[in-house]
């Protein structure tokens, strides 16, 4: 009996960490014969652990009968089985294409969006026909889908079709989609799609704000710093993390070393009102673009005996990019007294 | 270089969950972004985004994110590391292991320390083996101690260490099972005996399936150099090296469970450890 027949007879052995074995030498013979048998013992394992080599094994076989086997679990009513059969599709990368490519046309809008998940692994470029087919597709899960991925990967050459599909009486998570994936793949011209859609960034509901927020933190400019500097002041507390993102990054792009009269003390009220330490580090890290100003300097060199290590550790970041003098006897004082090693390392560093 | 910003730092944070399996909270959250920063450095890389971008979608074979592995992970090890993972070993999975074999009559225990280095940590598990349960004098108790490197294996048999080695053993600890020798430490015999160096390469498969019938394995801050997949045959390798109702642990930021589905997760205090059912 050769080793193949060996080992698939040994598939059904009542003892589990035999039939792991023989799963496992399956995949390390790399033979598409031994593809069909494992699919059917997955079939009827009940050993999770079993199961996972078989997907294991299955990932190693280096052959059509494989992605055509996952692509028929992908209708699996397991979710297990069904995320499994995307791991090992996406390891066969551009491989799978023209067998997505008949799925995309064929299948459910369930196995559609499955299709999009297994495409995280492989360059949009490979697979246009999909996602010109994703992008039109009835069902808005696979659409949003599709958005997400070619954000996430960068398809520039996706851009127009995603500023398009950014209207502002599009489904919100259509639209918290295209704003994502333009954070990606966005220009000039993205941000002018979405200043048409979004006029006024005050009237935006908060589920929208945030996503459209990390867009402008890429693609802004000197006039959306000062509407966003604004909404500190006038939108609820949960959006002062995307709120300070968006300014920090837009800071060094606008050029703009003076802040409203009104920005500062609200960025130093979030750093002393009790926000999530993690908040109050961004606006530490915020503040430090006015350490020139001497409140402000004075102000960081306050933070750094600040009960909560994350505000400590964010002064000590700013005021050493700072560049004003002197701060480094402050940080050998700060340093003898800190006890949390991090800030310690950001004083000493 | 842009300021990496928070957001940044946590997709980046996420990507190293998913692909090394390794937890990284706010309170490493300097420590984390200076060493981005140097890959950042290194790479010439000056927006965070193009970096985020670059380990989540275009790292296919992985190089950079092992790079990065290499800068976030210590190779350093000391004895009684990760003392809380060790004090949920003592206080709750050992004695539950222990109690089992009792009432069956089973007077063996085997531990596995896979990946075990110059062997600070078999002998950790060794003291506490002896701390915990003294009657492990009359069983026969083995601490197998495997390590891929002959040269770290030699350091085992030597069972000879430095002060950084056993700067965090309890001092009740030390006298009881460490002779001091100058600058050094030496494992007191009654101790050392239970540790048994054998030399494995945790990829070679066939060696693996020579570990069986082990209560306990640990790997501890090892898997995170395999790529994927052998990190997943190495740990189903570890399902069927243990016992039903043995325990495997791994490093304290380390996760199992996206690596396989085959073990159960169980917690004890603020602990979770992964048993076989």
């Amino acid at each position: 009996m050769s080793s193949l027949q060996e080992y698939i007879r040994k598939l059904d052995d009542p003892d589990e960490a035999e039939r792991i074995y023989a799963a496992e030498d399956i995949g390390y013979l790399n033979a598409a014969e031994g593809v069909q048998p494992l699919l059917e013992r997955l079939g009827n394992e009940s050993s999770r652990a079993v199961r996972d080599v078989i997907f294991q094994a299955l990932t190693r076989i280096d052959a059509d009968s494989t992605i055509e086997g996952c692509i028929g679990l992908l209708g699996s009513d397991d979710p297990q089985i069904r995320n499994q059969a995307v791991d090992v599709l996406r390891c066969k990368q551009a491989r799978s294409i023209p067998f997505l490519n008949r799925v995309m046309r064929e299948g459910d809008k369930n196995i559609r969006k499955l299709v999009l998940d297994v495409l995280t692994g492989v360059k949009a470029g490979d697979a246009e026909e999909i996602y010109a087919a994703a992008l039109s597709d009835q069902d808005l899960n696979v659409v949003i889908t599709a958005v997400e991925n070619l954000g996430g990967m960068r398809a520039v050459e996706f851009r127009s079709q995603v500023e398009t599909l950014l209207q502002a009486d599009s489904h919100p998570m259509l639209i918290a989609a295209c704003l994502e994936a333009l954070v990606g793949i966005g220009n000039d011209s993205s941000m002018l799609a979405i200043r048409r859609c979004f006029p006024d960034l005050d009237l935006l509901p908060d589920f929208l704000l945030a996503s459209c927020l990390k867009a402008i933190a890429v693609l802004g400019s000197a006039r959306e710093f000062a509407e966003v500097a604004n909404l500190l002041l006038v939108r609820g507390r949960h959006l002062r993390p995307a709120i300070l993102d968006a300014l920090t990054a837009l800071h060094p792009r606008c050029q703009m070393p003076d802040a409203s009269k009104a920005l500062l003390p609200a960025v130093k009220a979030v750093v002393e009102d009790g926000d999530p330490p993690l908040c109050r580090y961004q606006a530490v890290r915020l503040l430090g673009f006015w350490t020139i100003d001497d409140d402000v300097y004075q102000f960081m060199i306050s933070c750094l005996s600040n009960p909560e290590r994350l505000v400590r550790l964010g002064a000590a970041e700013s005021l050493r990019v700072s560049g004003r003098p002197g701060y480094e006897f402050t940080f050998a004082a700060c340093a003898l007294k800190e006890t949390d090693d991090e800030v310690l390392e950001a004083l000493k560093c | 270089m842009e300021i990496i910003s928070v957001d940044q730092i946590q997709k980046l944070g996420q990507q190293i969950y998913q692909k090394l399996g390794l937890h990284f909270d706010e309170k490493k959250i300097y420590f984390l972004k200076t060493r981005v920063a140097k890959r950042m450095e290194a790479l010439g890389i000056e927006d965070p985004r193009d970096y985020v971008f670059l380990v989540s979608y275009a790292d296919h074979d992985g190089v950079e994110m092992q790079a990065l592995a290499n800068l976030i992970t210590t190779n350093e090890t000391y004895m009684f590391r990760e003392y809380d993972q060790l004090q949920a070993f003592a206080n709750h999975c050992l004695p539950e292991v222990l109690s089992a074999k009792q009432a069956s009559g089973d007077k063996t225990l085997r531990i596995w320390s896979a990946g075990c280095s110059s062997g600070e940590e078999p002998y950790t598990l060794a003291m506490i083996l002896q701390e915990v349960f003294p009657q492990s004098q009359s069983w026969d108790c083995t601490i197998v101690a495997s390590d891929i490197d002959e040269n770290m294996l030699r350091k085992v048999r030597a069972a000879r260490y430095g002060q950084r080695s056993v700067h965090d053993v309890p001092e009740e600890y030390r006298g009881k099972y460490l002779i001091q020798e100058g600058d050094e430490y030496v494992v007191r015999r009654r101790t050392a005996a239970l540790v048994e160096p054998v030399h494995l390469n945790l990829n070679d498969r066939m060696a693996l399936r020579t570990m069986r019938g082990f209560d306990f394995i640990f790997c501890r801050n090892v898997l995170i150099y395999f790529d994927d997949l052998s990190r997943k045959a190495v740990v189903d390798h570890f399902y069927n090296a243990l016992k039903p109702g043995g325990y495997v642990f791994l490093g304290h930021s380390e996760s199992i469970g996206r690596v396989t589905t085959a073990f159960k997760l169980k917690r004890f205090e603020n602990h979770l450890v992964y048993v076989k059912e």
